[in-house]
């Protein structure tokens, strides 16, 4: 969240209402998607969520809860008229799906809304790793996300990641996890959460 | 795993510090810290401390401008039967009061919005602590940067009690950690609450240190640490130091010439009426709103950690936060 907001910072949105669309996967991707959008609220933006499939999961069933209590609207469909989300939101967070998901777009309803964001104009941040692409081999012919925000550690898919901003989110990491797995973390300045490679 | 009550083995045993961070002795500094002496101490650090005066209303804050807070509205007011006498209805009457203090709350409001925090919000209890804990590390760091910090090394003793004050502590701890200050903690008695004791294993796992006792002798802790997190008792408190350990500690920690940090109520303070003889805190992290006794508040600085609160539990609670800047989480009033 507070990455979005680094790269996307209020008084630089084009929309006349900071209006941001969070699209979230059934996972666990999906589920920081929906903390994501919380916390965008309360930085004063304005989220909306798509989150098609919901998760049974009583933790993530919270984390919706959270976010309805918060007035965040969820759609009930996304347009498959592209143009129609190109005009009403200043960005899209693509919390669809993360590492753990398997390559390809197979499953409903994910292949229809990466085939959907493919299409976006509109600046693309995605959570971990770019929707779509494999987490190892990247992606070829998927979406192209503006910014990608790397949850503890960038995955092997970013070395093909191509946007204009690379945010690192591992600043919570405890020393010893960093050492026994060679993360060499970047220095984060003050205490901030997220670091732009 | 680590040894519950003791502290950690010498600078070989653990590893895994990162190059440049010094692993602390154990509770008893002693001689070792000798070379940077009392002497390096601002003297103007003891006038920031004055005793609160039983029966006196609070005394606008001399060092600060008040910082701009929208006043309550005239609505009548659940609160205003718990409203400390003397001091008027909402509106008109608040002058007594710092502006710097925004909509005291009882212990029963309190508890109320963390009750609907939880059950009507579906917030976890894990969540909830991990942000306090966190709020109040970024508290610290605002007060006390790491520039500014009299000793060498960015010492702070984290006391925690056995309650939800103390985890928050806790977790205030493993922040600092992260941002490079130097924490140690005592928490003589813990809870064996599951969650709690999560939280104390990620402090554990941190290489923070725990001290197996908390030295009487208090010019130690005063020669040793910059500062000290009092994370003992909370909110949900009763009045009074009976109970041991808190009583011991308490009775420590008011002879502490450094600064103290208290989360959300000075402990040893009642939540409402707030405390003649206790502890004088020089800067309260107020967790989602101040507490009543936070009028009583004597002390430099006062932050509030209330920006994850839903709008709508602020309407309801009449909770009139102040703006926080930025993407901040706590915001000194």
């Amino acid at each position: 969240p507070v990455s979005s907001r680094q790269a996307f910072p209020l008084p630089s949105l084009p929309r006349k209402q900071p209006t941001v669309l969070v699209v979230c996967g059934p996972a666990q991707n999906g589920a920081i998607g929906l903390v994501c959008a919380r916390h965008l609220r309360i930085f004063d933006y304005e989220p909306t969520i798509f989150y098609p499939k919901r998760s049974p999961d009583p933790l993530y069933r919270d984390f919706t809860t959270q976010c309805e209590k918060m007035d965040i609207p969820f759609l009930s469909y996304l347009p498959t008229e592209v143009q129609l989300i190109n005009d009403a939101y200043n960005a899209v967070v693509d919390a669809v799906l993360g590492a753990e998901a398997e390559a390809g777009e197979g499953r409903e309803p994910c292949a229809a809304i990466l085939a959907t964001l493919k299409l976006l104009r509109i600046p693309i941040v995605s959570l971990d790793v770019p929707s779509g692409w494999d987490a190892e081999a990247g992606g070829s012919g998927g979406i192209s996300p503006d910014v990608l925000v790397s949850l503890a550690a960038p995955k092997e898919c970013a070395r093909r990641f191509l946007g204009r901003q690379h945010f690192v989110a591992g600043r919570f990491l405890p020393y010893d996890v960093q050492k026994k797995f060679e993360l060499n973390p970047p220095e984060y300045p003050g205490t901030e959460c997220v670091v732009a490679l | 795993m680590l040894p519950r009550g003791g502290v950690r083995g010498g600078a070989g045993a653990a590893g895994a510090a990162s190059p440049g961070r010094h692993r602390r002795a154990p509770g008893v500094r002693a001689a070792a810290a000798a070379p940077e002496g009392s002497a390096a101490r601002p003297a103007a650090r003891d006038e920031l401390r004055a005793p609160p005066r039983p029966g006196a209303p609070p005394l606008p804050q001399p060092r600060e401008p008040p910082a701009p807070c929208p006043q309550a509205s005239p609505a009548p007011h659940p609160g205003d039967g718990l409203r400390s006498p003397g001091v008027g209805s909402r509106g008109g009457g608040d002058v007594l009061i710092p502006a710097a203090v925004c909509s005291p709350r009882s212990k029963a409001e309190a508890a109320a919005i963390e009750k609907e925090l939880l059950e009507d919000y579906r917030f976890g209890r894990q969540q909830l602590i991990e942000i306090w804990g966190h709020a109040c590390a970024m508290a610290v760091t605002k007060a006390f940067p790491l520039p500014s910090l009299p000793r060498k090394q960015p010492t702070v003793l984290v006391v925690c009690g056995p309650a939800q004050n103390g985890a928050i502590g806790l977790v205030c701890a493993r922040h600092l950690r992260i941002f490079d200050y130097e924490p140690t903690i005592f928490y003589p008695k813990r809870s064996p609450d599951p969650l709690y004791r999560d939280f104390t294993t990620q402090c554990e796992k941190m290489d923070i240190p725990f001290l197996s006792y908390l030295p009487t002798e208090v010019q130690l802790i005063n020669d040793a640490y910059n500062a000290v997190v009092d994370a003992v008792l909370g909110a949900e408190a009763e009045a009074g130091e009976g109970r041991e350990p808190c009583a011991a500690i308490l009775a420590t920690l008011k002879l502490l010439r450094i600064p103290i940090v208290s989360l959300d109520v000075p402990s040893g303070w009642d939540a409402e009426a707030g405390g003649s003889g206790g502890i004088s805190p020089d800067v309260l992290v107020s967790l989602a709103a101040p507490k009543e006794c936070a009028r009583r508040f004597l002390g430099r600085q006062h932050f509030v950690a209330g920006r994850f609160l839903p709008y709508d539990v602020q309407k309801k609670f009449e909770l009139n936060p102040p703006e926080y800047p930025g993407t901040e989480c706590v915001v000194a009033l």
